[in-house]
């Protein structure tokens, strides 16, 4: 029978390996150890070679879909009453075991050079780059070009992020399958949010602008302009700092300790464009008036630190640039106040006034 | 108006209490604010204490402020039990000898305690309650054996030495610490919310509790039988032993420890852990004394501008007689009629004209794992009220029922579905016709996406009004909302 609501209450704050326990702490220890040793040692080929995989990179695609197969199925055992959870983890891991590892291989083994369909600019950055696109078969450079830069934002617009972030995206899949054990652990702060507004924004803009300055040193002819010198270091340490550290070691090994989303909302580019795209389109949540008890299971299960109920108490139906759309706390409200929906804004009903309190 | 700051004292820390702090200091951010509370130090959620109790929410995660606030905004807190009101010389008095704090204007918040069991050794270890921070902590030592890590609240005993012995937020003794281990068979007593809150957290620690419920069905005051089976079903699905029309008649107990119950039909049964939830009534006992008017249930009267009869002290929240909508004057024990109240009160000691008028009756719950929604007059047996039902099977289980009276809608209560019971209460004041509503049903549901919506075929649409459903709840024969 189909339900909607989280059926069955949870032991989350009772299990101390999600509880930052010395277990906690040793599986971020080794998420982490794993991500330095993935990156920066290539002691990873021999084993993907072993298994007939052609680098590292198809070993950690293989692992990626394992994770979140079996995190997805764990999610889906606690969570899988409702049908957007179904859906949406489920077109989740189909992307990922299809676009993300399967595409890439078959093209692989056919001869030619592997794409990864579900990831796009500026999340995958070296998809703008000027000498990318001018590798590229003509199909797949205008994927990338019109994707990124006319599909991405139109989607959020009126899909609202979450079309990528918690459907498509495979980061946003991993953090939702293998990850959603510690999404309680996201600091719902203000002073959280401040940071994140900062940081998110920041490499948005080094990553507009590192593009923009490739881009013009590419069209002036390279070696013209006094920008080529710039042109190798900033990809350089724009891919170590942001892809490697940030979206992979940090990103992913501080699950166990800061919830599974520490790189989707403080440094990710492309949850910060569409964020944007977001604020001014036609998703947003919900709120049933009067109806909330503040009791925090929102706030509680926001993976990306959204304090909902401070929305929900003030009968505030809102969007947050932030809001990956995962639709926890909507599932979670035992109260069914919040609801995820995509509306033309005009016809909200923000003017309604309270009942109760009569002004004179 | 006033020569030097004014003072103002909140006694409660709950919803009604912290509304009307926040409201006062964003109109007087200098006036001396000082907030009573025995139970907590921090500002929480009550009605999510069983969450805390499984472990999932912390008793951070149900403090919907940050910590910090009181500071930020310069509230004073006092962790203390209130004795009395010195009306003349305006000062709250308190319990453990601590100095009486004076005040200008005063409001009182101090809420609902829980109804105690009227029998011989309900004051045993293992009897509690499950209302109070305080029982949530008796009853995670009996059941599971301590708090999650999450922690305990901050300061948890920082009002003992000045509590009185009947206060309501002092630890129960645990039976468990006597006996040597955790309970392994509880019961319930009580048919209410609270009751199946307990035995829900029950369940999530896989034992199964005994449910006993005095009525003929679980929950009359709200729904009817046939939606109160699926409830109840629910229940026993999940183990719970569901006793309707039971009562308990007296409790057996060894060297101050409970071992069992016996019950009105005389079955002798071993229970180890007995959660008492047969209501809550207003905290007022400190007031018995006067100088604030009571009414006979313990609630203080108040007017549509929430004062009392002493001028400048206010009430607000579980413990004030509201009027309602039938004329007669009763509390309102829910979460967003204690923060209205708390609003208006915070207002009316600012000097701003605010009144408080009870809207049309609304509510939502989640029972076991059903939604459920009301909104305007159900189950008040009114004068010439017929009743539309329709129980959907398939993909989604639900049930909906349209109160009618003289062919205009007047109520609805639904279970399985999330509803918006704004839109509902705006074709109560329009006064719809069940035709129309039926219809349009479809714009107020509240359903998460790609739920499939509610069809109702054709026939049932136009199928006979039933007339009053059978319920044991005495209520207004007439009602009028204009």
């Amino acid at each position: 029978m189909d339900q909607q609501g989280q059926n069955g209450l949870l032991k989350t704050f009772r299990q101390g390996w999600r509880n930052r326990s010395p277990v906690g702490v040793a599986i971020a220890l080794g998420l982490i150890g794993f991500y330095l040793v993935l990156y920066f040692t290539p002691h990873f080929e021999p084993i993907a070679k072993a298994m007939g995989l052609k680098n590292k990179w198809f070993l950690y695609g293989f692992l990626y879909c394992v994770a979140m197969v079996g995190g997805g199925l764990r999610y889906l055992y606690y969570h899988g009453n409702s049908r957007y959870n179904r859906l949406r983890i489920a077109t989740n891991i189909g992307v990922q075991i299809v676009l993300g590892f399967s595409v890439p291989f078959i093209m692989h083994l056919s001869g030619s050079k592997d794409f990864y369909f579900s990831y796009l600019w500026p999340l995958k950055f070296d998809y703008m780059m000027p000498d990318t696109l001018s590798q590229l078969p003509l199909y797949l450079s205008a994927y990338c070009f019109f994707g990124s830069l006319i599909a991405v934002p139109m989607l959020a617009v009126f899909l609202g992020k979450r079309w990528y972030c918690s459907w498509v995206c495979g980061c946003g899949g991993l953090s939702n399958t293998f990850g959603d054990p510690w999404r309680h652990l996201t600091a719902t702060s203000t002073a959280s949010w401040r940071f994140e507004q900062v940081t998110v924004h920041t490499v948005l803009i080094l990553a507009v602008s590192t593009t923009a300055i490739v881009f013009v040193d590419f069209l002036l002819g390279t070696g013209q302009t006094g920008l080529s010198a710039y042109v190798y270091p900033l990809r350089y340490w724009y891919g170590l700092v942001v892809t490697s550290v940030l979206a992979g070691v940090v990103g992913t090994g501080f699950y166990p300790l800061f919830g599974p989303r520490v790189w989707c909302r403080n440094f990710c580019p492309m949850a910060a464009m569409l964020g944007l795209f977001q604020k001014f389109g036609r998703f947003r949540i919900a709120v049933k008036k009067d109806m909330c008890i503040s009791c925090g299971n929102c706030s509680t299960y926001c993976e990306m630190g959204i304090d909902v109920r401070s929305y929900a108490q003030s009968n505030q139906s809102f969007t947050r640039a932030s809001c990956v759309g995962c639709g926890m706390c909507a599932h979670m409200c035992p109260r069914g106040v919040l609801k995820l929906e995509t509306v033309s804004k005009t016809q909200d009903d923000k003017g309604r006034q309270g009942l109760a309190v009569v002004d004179f | 108006m006033y020569k030097r700051r004014v003072r103002v004292v909140i006694i409660g820390n709950g919803v009604a209490g912290m509304e009307a702090a926040l409201v006062v200091k964003s109109r007087q951010p200098d006036w001396d604010l000082t907030i009573v509370s025995e139970e907590s130090d921090h500002f929480f959620s009550r009605t999510a204490l069983m969450w805390v109790f499984t472990g999932q929410l912390s008793h951070r995660c149900i403090e919907p402020l940050e910590r910090g606030t009181y500071e930020r905004l310069g509230i004073r807190r006092v962790r203390a039990r209130a004795t009395g009101i010195d009306a003349e010389g305006r000062q709250v008095e308190f319990a453990g000898g601590l100095d009486p704090v004076p005040f200008d204007q005063l409001i009182i918040a101090c809420g609902s305690r829980p109804r105690p069991f009227p029998l011989q050794g309900s004051d045993a270890a293992g009897v509690g309650h499950f209302v109070t921070h305080q029982d949530l902590s008796w009853l995670e030592k009996e059941i599971v054996g301590g708090p999650s890590k999450g922690g305990p609240p901050p300061r948890p005993e920082a009002h003992v030495a000045y509590s009185m012995p009947d206060s309501p937020y002092l630890e129960r003794p645990v039976a468990a610490a006597k006996r040597g281990r955790l309970a392994q068979s509880p019961a319930v007593v009580g048919g209410g919310l609270i009751g199946i809150e307990a035995v829900e957290v029950m369940v999530n620690r896989g034992l199964k509790p005994k449910f006993f419920i005095r009525e003929e069905y679980f929950w009359p005051i709200a729904i009817e039988p046939r939606e109160s089976t699926w409830i109840s079903e629910r229940m026993r699905e999940h183990g719970v032993d569901v006793r309707l029309h039971d009562e308990i008649d007296s409790l057996r107990t060894a060297d101050g420890v409970l071992t069992g119950v016996k019950t009105k039909k005389g079955e002798e049964i071993d229970v180890d852990c007995l959660v008492v939830a047969i209501g809550v009534m207003p905290n007022t006992d400190w007031l018995q004394n006067g100088p604030i008017e009571l009414d006979r249930r313990g609630g203080i009267l108040v007017g549509e501008d929430l004062q009392t009869n002493v001028e400048g002290v206010y009430a607000c929240g579980d413990c004030a007689s509201v009027a309602w909508f039938d004329g007669s004057k009763r509390p309102e024990q829910l979460w967003y009629t204690g923060r209205d109240q708390g609003r208006v009160a915070g207002r009316r000691v600012c000097g701003e004209r605010a009144t408080y008028k009870r809207p049309i009756w609304y509510n939502s719950a989640k029972l076991m794992d059903v939604e459920y929604t009301t909104a305007g007059i159900v189950n008040m047996k009114v004068e010439r009220e017929q009743n539309w039902f329709f129980e959907e099977t398939g993909k989604v289980r639900s049930t909906t029922r349209i109160v009618v009276q003289d062919g205009r809608v007047i109520g609805f209560n639904f279970l399985g579905r999330r509803w918006d019971h704004d839109l509902l209460n705006e074709w109560i004041v329009q006064r719809r016709t069940l035709e129309w509503v039926l219809d349009n049903l479809e714009q107020a549901r509240f359903d998460t996406e790609f739920v499939p919506p509610l069809r109702i075929p054709e026939p049932v649409k136009r199928q006979p009004l039933e007339e009053t459903a059978k319920s044991p709840v005495p209520g207004p024969t007439v009602f009028n909302y204009a």
